[in-house]
């Protein structure tokens, strides 16, 4: 008999009520609770914070923290579109919209906070709007369709996003602020003026001091907009942003103490005045306060978790002692920051920087003493942002005089404090960072899988960087510095180099640019020379294993013999089966080759097939059979494009909605043969059921009734990673040059064996940056990367052709310079298993060989070649 | 001890290996040129798989090495020794030409 678990119910599914699930996740307590989330919004959790986004891609994929599907692995039931619309705290049961009751244990709270309208005459006219939900975007969309004018009510952070989400969508806008400046909770009076002007520049009209009394008919708009001093304004849609307000309707009805003005009254450890309830965010009211940044939602989330954890443990739970209230952000492109009294206060000292020029004003607040940082207000520039807040959290008496604070320049990781937070989405500190590195974490990738830093709003991953180069030096290990002993530069600098210069040769390459060694010898290592050979082949696309370039010297393991080579020495053989499809005849002269050497055959995850057991010697002859079948090479052994895998689309299918198997086999037919920094993997999905499972792959394409939708950089394997939804409803001739873009800008600056996944977590900027590159052109070299693609779809060649055809480069393939003093070749090394040929070695292979003081790249080399 | 006559010095290809069958064993002689000749036990000690000669040539720490095609052991071309695995060792063979034919020195 299953023994019932102790039932955790949660409130609310946006960003710290996810946050929260995160955290019991890490601890392992989603094992031990049966736990269920109830949202009421239509998605599981989204970035709040960044909303505007949503119109820069028209999708709120980017936005998403999560899926469902998360949830379903955790172990976590997720009830979306269900409001709780009571408590009964006395029987510890929670009512959901639809009637239903479930029973808790423990039930917390992260219902969040709604927008304040002010209670003026008309604000319920048609496309006067909210701006909090995906669902308040699709409405903010659907009226600037028929707007001319916009205006927001609020001069504050929320209004200025909104202000912002305005104008990407061609509105002329203006800002209506109560206050005699913009952002009057923040800012002082200067500060306020100089983001104002600067706002103004970018065409948004800014109006203070203005108190909105009703809103009218408009004469020339739909609105008309009147105001205290008697002026009006005329605008088609208006966006309230005038603040928030805790929702806490829930907690009122359940008679559960909340505050004079609104908020869930919370202890130091997030618990409600009911028993064994908290609230968590903006909903609830610490110490009088409401706490209205997701910084201090996620230490409630903390909190909450590790009191849970605590109890029937020995365990002491962390408690809530506060957060700081300090932010920096980009608003319309403005730097702006500010920390701790903000604003200043009584008897304060202060420093001042006005730049008139460069358009920059700081403003930092000292006390009586002059000694200690109490505050601070950066417009324009806000680059010393981490080093102000390090001092204004740590209080350590200011060395010399606090003006120097202002003119250090740029920020420098060293001025930081190991305890020093970096990342204040999920509180990681310097030295937190420093640990992870010293822990092996050399890559970006990797600290933020670890670590967390910079994978929450992200505006912390330059320094981030920074400290991670700084502690590799300091370690005396190489950043960011060669591919490998013989070379000072990274897989980037010498794809440049060979282009820019033309090399298409390994002994010109280390000659000019590599390391001598002491001895003379420009042999290179197994790092850099297959780097080199993959770089050459992506510039020139001259055959791979070339002897009179001296490219057959530089390939690696499968490359070097054109098969996959297996434990026991032999090689596997794939050929291209584009998209997977195969005639019945095609089929068949496989399957009589294969047969006829005694291969072992299976089909591979691409939908192609694989036959394992021919010896070297055997390549060349088994090439040549299925070539004269129709056949050609797969590529199955090179870093390069291995597969399109496909569904059946449209043309049998009777859900698909376009040719997937059709653009599949085009597909492949167009990149084949490109080599990059790794293998590279597409599928096609011809309608959103993605039966092809294209969000796994590097290149995934799901086709929409309008077009396709492209996904870049997801990955299977060891380290899955989600597709990112790159641009929808594009046309086939669209699609092709993004692909082509994508790829030859991965093939530029990605690291040696880097796979998408990685590149698109390394490169700074990630997915926004990419989209600018590829979609905006932000770089001017869109047609260059067109042309390489062209020069390289234009000199594909068959490598299994060209071998062919060169009888005396065959010789290679024998298994012995001397083969007429060789014996036969031993066929008792192999077994019969379900009717067919396996190995019978059994002490090889990576699991039982001790590979020992292996460097990392060739271990990873060797785990690769097994992929 | 008979040095063995395996091929003609045009057959050997250069920067790369091939495996020589000698007196009952398989040897990896890779050829680099104005840099000798090196001639080592073809089986791959870490593997126990006859294919060293497939491996690619590589400069490590001053020593010239040959790494293993399997898992990327890397053997010193001019005494087997493992750079990674002090354990692991391959049996080198003298190697010599004497007027356009190689020999490697079979050993019992």
């Amino acid at each position: 008999m299953a023994v019932s678990k102790p039932k955790l119910v949660v409130v609310g599914n946006g960003m710290v009520g996810h946050h929260f699930i995160e955290q019991l996740c890490s601890l392992g307590l989603n094992k031990t609770f049966d736990v269920h989330v109830f949202g009421e919004e239509p998605r599981p959790a989204y970035d709040r914070v960044q909303l505007s986004k949503y119109f820069e891609t028209g999708s709120a994929d980017l936005l998403m923290l999560t899926s469902a599907q998360d949830y379903q692995d955790w172990g976590i039931t997720l009830h979306l579109n269900t409001p709780i619309t009571a408590i009964d705290i006395a029987a510890k049961t929670v009512t959901s919209a639809q009637g239903d009751h479930y029973s808790y244990t423990r039930l917390v709270l992260a219902t969040g906070s709604f927008p304040f309208v002010p209670p003026i005459q008309g604000n319920d006219r048609a496309q006067c709007l909210v701006y909090r939900t995906i669902e308040d975007l699709e409405a903010i969309q659907a009226a600037a369709q028929n707007s001319q004018v916009g205006v927001v009510v609020g001069g504050g952070l929320l209004g200025l996003e909104a202000a912002n989400a305005m104008m990407q969508l061609g509105v002329k806008t203006h800002v209506v602020e109560f206050a005699p400046q913009l952002m009057p909770v923040q800012l002082n009076d200067k500060a306020g003026e100089l983001l104002c002007s600067k706002i103004e520049q970018l065409g948004v009209s800014v109006h203070t001091s203005k108190a909105t009394t009703a809103i009218i008919d408009g004469e020339t708009a739909m609105h008309r907009m009147t105001f205290n001093d008697e002026s009006c304004l005329e605008t088609d849609m208006i966006v309230f942003s005038a603040g928030i307000r805790p929702q806490d309707s829930l907690a009122r009805v359940s008679n559960i103490c909340i505050g004079e003005r609104g908020g869930i009254e919370i202890d130091d450890y997030c618990l409600t005045s009911a028993p064994d309830v908290y609230a968590i965010g903006e909903c609830a009211l610490w110490q009088q306060k409401i706490f209205g940044l997701v910084a201090p939602g996620y230490q409630m989330a903390r909190v909450v978790a590790s009191h849970i954890a605590s109890l029937g443990s020995n365990t002491v739970s962390q408690s809530f002692t506060g957060a700081d209230m300090s932010t920096k952000l980009k608003l319309l492109g403005v730097d702006v920051a500010a920390i701790g009294a903000s604003r200043g206060f009584d008897n304060a000292q202060f420093v001042e920087l006005s730049d008139n020029q460069a358009g920059i004003y700081k403003k930092l607040w000292l006390d009586e003493t002059g000694k200690y940082l109490k505050g601070a207000v950066l417009i324009g520039d806000n680059s010393d942002y981490s080093r102000l807040l390090d001092s204004y959290l740590s209080q350590d008496e200011i060395e010399g005089s606090a003006v120097e604070l202002l003119l250090a320049g740029a920020e420098n990781e060293a001025d930081l404090k190991d305890t020093s937070i970096v990342c204040s989405c999920h509180q990681v500190t310097k030295g937190d960072i420093v640990e992870a590195v010293t822990a092996g974490n050399h890559k970006m990738a990797e600290i933020k899988s670890c670590t967390r830093a910079a994978s929450g709003c992200g505006g912390c991953a330059p320094l981030v960087q920074k400290i991670i180069d700084q502690t590799l030096q300091a370690a005396g290990l190489d950043f960011n510095a060669g591919i490998c002993a013989h070379f000072d530069h990274d897989r980037q600098a010498l794809y440049h180099l060979c282009q820019v210069e033309g090399i298409n040769d390994f002994n010109t390459l280390i000659t000019l640019h590599g390391k001598p060694s002491a001895s003379g010898h420009a042999y290179g290592c197994d790092i850099c020379k297959p780097a080199a050979a993959s770089i050459f082949a992506s510039l020139q696309n001259h055959y791979v294993l070339d002897q009179n370039l001296g490219h057959v010297q530089l390939q690696d393991t499968n490359d070097a013999y054109l098969g996959n080579i297996q434990k026991d020495g032999t090689y596997s053989i794939v050929p291209r089966v584009a998209g997977g499809e195969i005639t019945p005849t095609k089929l068949i002269a496989m399957g009589q080759i294969a047969q006829e050497y005694d291969l072992y055959t299976k089909i591979t995850g691409g939908q192609r097939i694989d036959m394992f057991g021919a010896t070297l010697s055997q390549l060349p002859e088994i090439w040549k059979k299925l070539i004269d079948a129709g056949f050609e090479t797969g590529h199955a052994y090179g870093k390069s494009l291995r597969t399109v895998k496909s569904c059946v689309g449209s043309t049998w299918c009777r859900y698909g909605v376009q040719d997937a198997v059709g653009f599949a086999i085009d597909l492949e037919n167009r990149y084949k043969g490109l080599r990059s920094p790794h293998k590279l993997k597409f599928a096609v999905s011809g309608c959103t059921r993605e039966c092809a499972e294209a969000q796994s792959k590097d290149i995934g394409i799901i086709a929409t009734d309008k077009g396709w939708n492209l996904y870049v950089a997801g990955n299977g394997g060891m380290r899955p990673r989600h597709g990112d939804l790159f641009a929808t409803d594009l046309s086939t001739q669209d699609l092709y040059k993004y692909i082509d873009r994508i790829l030859m800008f991965y093939v530029k600056t990605a690291d040696k064996l880097q796979r998408t996944s990685i590149w698109m977590d390394s490169l700074e900027g990630g997915l926004a940056y990419l989209q600018s590159v590829v979609i905006d052109d932000a770089l001017g070299i869109n047609s260059i990367l067109e042309q390489q693609m062209d020069h390289i779809a234009a000199t594909y060649q068959c490598e299994w052709k060209t071998s062919l055809e060169q009888p005396a480069f065959l010789a290679r393939f024998n298994e012995f310079v001397n083969p007429s003093d060789a014996p036969e070749a031993d066929t008792s090394a192999y077994q019969r298993i379900r009717e067919q040929r396996f190995p019978s070695i059994k002490d090889a292979g990576a699991g039982t060989i001790a590979i020992k003081d292996i460097t990392d790249d060739a271990a990873q080399l060797a785990v690769e070649e097994l992929a | 001890m008979n040095w063995i006559n395996v091929c003609n010095e045009a057959s050997m290809p250069k920067g790369t290996g091939i495996a020589a069958w000698v007196a009952g064993r398989a040897v990896a002689i890779f050829n680099l040129g104005d840099d000798g000749l090196f001639a080592l036990d073809n089986v791959d000690p870490a593997s126990g798989v006859s294919l060293l000669a497939r491996g690619l040539i590589c400069e490590i720490d001053g020593e010239l090495c040959v790494a293993s095609p399997l898992y990327k052991q890397h053997y010193r071309l001019d005494n087997g020794r493992c750079i990674e695995n002090a354990d692991l060792v391959v049996k080198p063979f003298d190697i010599k030409t004497e007027q356009g034919n190689v020999f490697v020195l079979a050993q019992s």
